[in-house]
Parts: structure tokens; C-alpha cells; sequence
């Protein structure tokens, strides 16, 4: 899928090096133990100002979906990792008649010729 | 004159909403606090305080002041709580006149998205070659309009509680209905649920006619004592109750995020104000941004149970004739968007009876919500052409 270029920020550079290996790294709050999506910004939980960067499993379950009419259509997604946070995404080898709350899924990596590698998930 | 123990709405200036192009919003913003002042009875130096809230441009903000000329003001501010601003901004003016902080307090919203030539749908859209860090990727991959979160929104509820889209669409044609008779709606032509299943997906489960339009425009109000109200050119439409809602679901497991809103806190503190139940709300003026906000604020007002809003909305309740006459101006569905200043407008005309054609038969009690964010922002309002207790 062509989706333009992505480009690091300096503020979730982790993440990517993580993409660029096929691992899933977000943010984890050292002081408690929670994880967060790579985009968090401190610990709600414990106040903890400044979070870490730990390697997620790569399981997940599907919270809920929407599907953009395109050609062929786009299914985005809020997926559950079995670590507990919410990530925002894009889902790939599904169709209608597969989504349900709390089917498995698993993320995958995708490395595209420009730009740094992004993540999908899939059944 | 001491400090009122009551306040009430005594002025609303409307500026033609829509396709109006030529104005800035500083300008529609200052054309609605005359309008309002000439509605009310009062001269704009009577005024002594300016609560001011926009759209998406960042305009206009406390300079508006300026622009009308206003001098000695005890009371001036921005507001922002999003889509919940309205209701905001006139429990703010309401708790400055109670205090004694001002005396005469004008609300006013702004906005102007639109262009010549463009499209509706691109008024808020985003687009990018390159796009940066992980919001980016996300953005990227697709999820990048605001339609697309509230679809996640919508699809929870309906996978959770078999909502269907034909629920959904009973509100599109309620809402329709209403606008049909008002002179003041965007889109007049009445709807059928099969128009409602065939218009084009925007971002699955929601269709075009689940989702609102997009307008120019100002909508401004006044706040007084209910001492002063008394006297002024207009019947006052008295304040009974206002509350706020911010529920805080996080995005991780166990969240409510597209179940439950910020009304159910709001709808309560803004009742208990009032000394009402559901049962005592004759109109519901709710914030419809899309369908699917109108059918769980109603759950979460306590209107009907949760998971039945659906149903509820599918029963007819919400249209002319039904039990609960909700958004009876066409809301922002069918209206105009105006954020929060459509319900909160609409409800002004209700409690003034001046609804005409739309005219619901009972107005003794009219609940006006207001919802910002993706479902994270949320205020109520209890309105009444009565004083409260009387």
C-alpha cells in the first residue's frame, strides 16, 4: 500500500528502530510497570514524568474497526495489546465478515523502499 | 440592585448560516453580539462582559472587544472546551452574574471553515506526502479524519450492543423531519431511512446522512439576572441547570470509549441543579455531530437504557409527534453547524415558543447538550421559559 513517506519525529524514535528489526517497541512506565502507546507522554497512572521504551509481545485483540471505501477498502482499526494499551491501526488480510471484538491478531512489519518501516496487524 | 439569585438567556443574534462567505469570523462574531443586543433590548455599552469561543481557524478571540467597541468590560475571556463550549461559556456567564462579577454577559461563537468552491468534506481534511513520527504513521496508514474516530466510536457500540445502522438512520430522518420546518435549515428535503442506507459509506458504519454539515457562521447569547431579564425586550428563557463532563477513558483495556460519554456525569450534575429527572424534559436539543452522539447521549441522560438507544430512537420518540422531540431546528445534522451555539440556539427559540411550524407542543423543560473531542468533552444545559421553583 502506498502511504507517502514516514519520517522519524525525535520523540518516539524508538518505536522505529524497533520497526526496522520486527519488534514492537512502545513505552513502559519503569515505577509501575503500565504500558503506553509510543506517542504517551508520561505515566497518568503514577505521575511518573518520563517513560521507557520496553519490547511489546506483538499479540493484540481487536477493540473495534471502521472501513474507508476505497479501491480496495482500507479497515482501520483500535487494537488491544496483550500488554493492555490501545494503538490506533491499520489491519491487513481481514475481511468484513472477520471482524469481531476480541479476535486475535498479531502485528506485522512492513518495510517500504522510502521512509522508515510501520507497523499492520493481522488474524 | 443586588446580586439576582436566578439568570436566564434574554438575547439571540444568528447571522445568515451556511454558504456565507465574504465575512471573517471576527467579523460573523461581532455581527451575531449585535444581533443579540438588538434581540435582547440593550445597547451594546450595556453589555459588560464577553465570553468568546471559534472553530477550528483559531479565530476570534478576546480582541473582539476591540472590534465592537466595548469599554470598561468586568468580565472577558476565551473559552475552549471543544464541541462542549456553548454550554460552557453560559454556565461561566451565569455563575459571573450570580457572583456579582458582571452583570450582562454576551456568548459567541464563530466559525468559518468554508471557501468558494470547496467541497464540505475537505473543509477539515488532512493530506500529506510525508508524514512524521508515530502519529504520523497512524494518520498515514489512514486514521486521519475526525468521521473515522467517531466510526470507531459507533461500531463499539453497535458490536457491544447490536446497535444497527438502520437505528442510526431513524435519527438522520427524525432530525430531517424537524428541519423541514425550519426556515433557517441548510437541507429541507425530507429523508427516507432507504436515502439514509443509500447514501455513500464516509468511513463504515457511518454513512453521509450520519454525519453533520459543515457551515459559516455566528451564534451569540446573553446572560442576565433574572431581576434584570424581567424588564428586557424578549421573554427570558431561564436558567435552570448546567454540568460538565469529562470522563478521561484512557485508551487501554477496560476503557468505555465509545459505550459511555461525559453526559452521564454532566446529565446528572446539570438535573440535580435543576431538581429534574429525565422524565421532566419535554425537548432535547443534543449535540449531533453524527447520529450515533445523539443515540448515546440519550442513553446516557437516562432517556432509555443503556445499549437501547437504538431501539428508543427507532420507536419514533425523537421526531415531530414522538414523546421526546429532540434536535427539532434539523440540529447539525440538517441545519446548520454552529457547535454548540446549534442545540443551545435552538433551544432558545423552544422556550420562547417561537418554533412556529416546529413548535414542539410542550416546552417546559428543554435539556441542551454540548460534546467536543472524539466523545471526550461534554456539557448540559437545563433551560425553561419559567422561572425555577415557580
Amino acid at each position: 500500500m502506498d502511504i507517502g513517506v514516514l519520517r522519524r519525529d525525535g520523540r518516539t524514535d524508538p518505536f522505529f528502530d524497533g520497526t526496522a528489526s520486527d519488534r514492537l517497541v512502545i513505552k513502559r512506565c519503569e515505577a509501575c510497570g503500565l504500558w503506553f502507546a509510543p506517542d504517551a507522554s508520561g505515566c497518568p497512572e503514577c505521575g511518573e514524568e518520563d517513560l521507557g521504551w520496553a519490547e511489546a509481545s506483538g499479540a493484540a485483540t481487536l477493540v473495534t474497526w471502521t472501513v474507508l471505501p476505497k479501491d480496495p477498502p482500507a479497515f482501520l482499526a483500535l487494537v488491544e495489546l496483550a500488554e493492555g494499551p490501545w494503538l490506533h491501526a491499520r489491519l491487513d488480510g481481514v475481511a468484513r465478515g472477520d471482524l469481531r471484538e476480541g479476535l486475535p491478531l498479531r502485528v506485522t512489519f512492513e518495510h517500504p523502499a522510502e521512509g522508515e518501516s510501520y507497523i499492520l496487524f493481522r488474524p | 440592585m443586588g446580586i439576582p439569585r436566578g439568570t436566564s438567556i434574554v438575547g439571540l443574534g444568528m447571522t445568515e448560516l451556511g454558504k456565507v462567505y465574504g465575512r471573517s469570523p471576527r467579523r460573523l462574531a461581532a455581527d451575531a453580539v449585535r444581533l443579540a443586543a438588538r434581540d435582547a433590548g440593550l445597547a451594546l455599552g450595556d453589555l459588560d462582559g464577553l465570553l468568546v469561543s471559534h472553530g477550528m481557524g483559531g479565530s476570534p478571540g478576546i480582541e473582539l472587544a476591540g472590534t465592537l467597541g466595548l469599554r470598561d468590560l468586568r468580565l472577558l475571556s476565551q473559552v475552549n472546551a471543544f464541541g462542549a463550549t456553548a454550554g460552557a461559556m453560559v454556565s461561566y456567564a451565569a455563575a459571573a452574574v450570580l457572583s456579582g462579577t458582571a452583570t450582562a454577559v454576551a456568548c459567541v461563537f464563530a466559525d468559518a471553515p468554508l471557501k468558494p468552491k470547496q467541497s464540505a468534506g475537505s473543509a477539515y481534511n488532512r493530506s500529506a506526502r510525508e508524514w512524521y513520527g508515530f502519529g504520523g504513521m497512524t494518520a498515514a496508514l489512514g486514521l486521519r479524519s475526525v468521521n473515522s474516530f467517531y466510526a470507531l466510536a459507533a461500531q463499539r457500540h453497535m458490536a457491544r450492543y447490536g446497535t444497527t445502522s438502520e437505528q442510526l438512520g431513524a435519527i438522520a430522518v427524525s432530525t430531517r423531519a424537524w428541519a423541514s420546518r425550519n426556515p433557517l435549515a441548510q437541507m429541507r428535503d425530507p429523508i427516507t431511512l432507504e436515502d439514509h442506507q443509500n447514501s455513500r459509506w464516509v468511513s463504515e458504519p457511518l454513512h453521509l446522512l450520519d454525519c453533520c454539515l459543515v457551515s459559516n457562521g455566528a451564534i451569540a447569547v446573553i446572560v442576565t439576572g433574572d431581576d434584570r431579564a424581567r424588564d428586557l425586550a424578549r421573554p427570558p428563557v431561564h436558567l435552570w441547570g448546567w454540568g460538565q463532563g469529562h470522563p478521561g477513558h484512557r485508551k487501554e483495556r477496560g476503557s468505555d470509549f465509545g459505550l459511555t460519554t461525559g453526559a452521564v456525569s454532566s446529565g446528572a450534575t446539570a438535573m440535580k441543579m435543576a431538581g429534574i429527572t429525565p422524565a421532566d424534559v419535554d425537548v432535547c436539543e443534543l449535540y449531533d455531530c453524527y447520529t450515533y452522539t445523539v443515540l448515546v447521549s440519550l442513553e446516557d441522560y437516562g432517556f432509555c437504557a443503556k445499549g437501547e438507544g437504538g431501539a428508543f430512537a427507532a420507536s419514533g420518540a425523537l421526531g415531530p409527534g414522538g414523546s421526546l422531540p429532540t434536535n427539532t431546528g434539523g440540529g447539525q445534522l440538517s441545519a446548520y453547524y454552529m457547535w454548540g451555539m446549534t442545540p443551545l440556539s435552538e433551544a432558545v427559540i423552544q422556550a420562547r415558543g417561537d418554533g412556529g411550524e416546529r413548535q414542539a407542543p410542550s416546552n417546559d423543560v428543554i435539556l441542551v447538550s454540548g460534546n467536543g473531542g472524539i466523545l471526550d468533552h461534554h456539557s448540559t444545559l437545563i433551560v425553561s421559559p419559567h422561572r425555577k421553583g415557580a
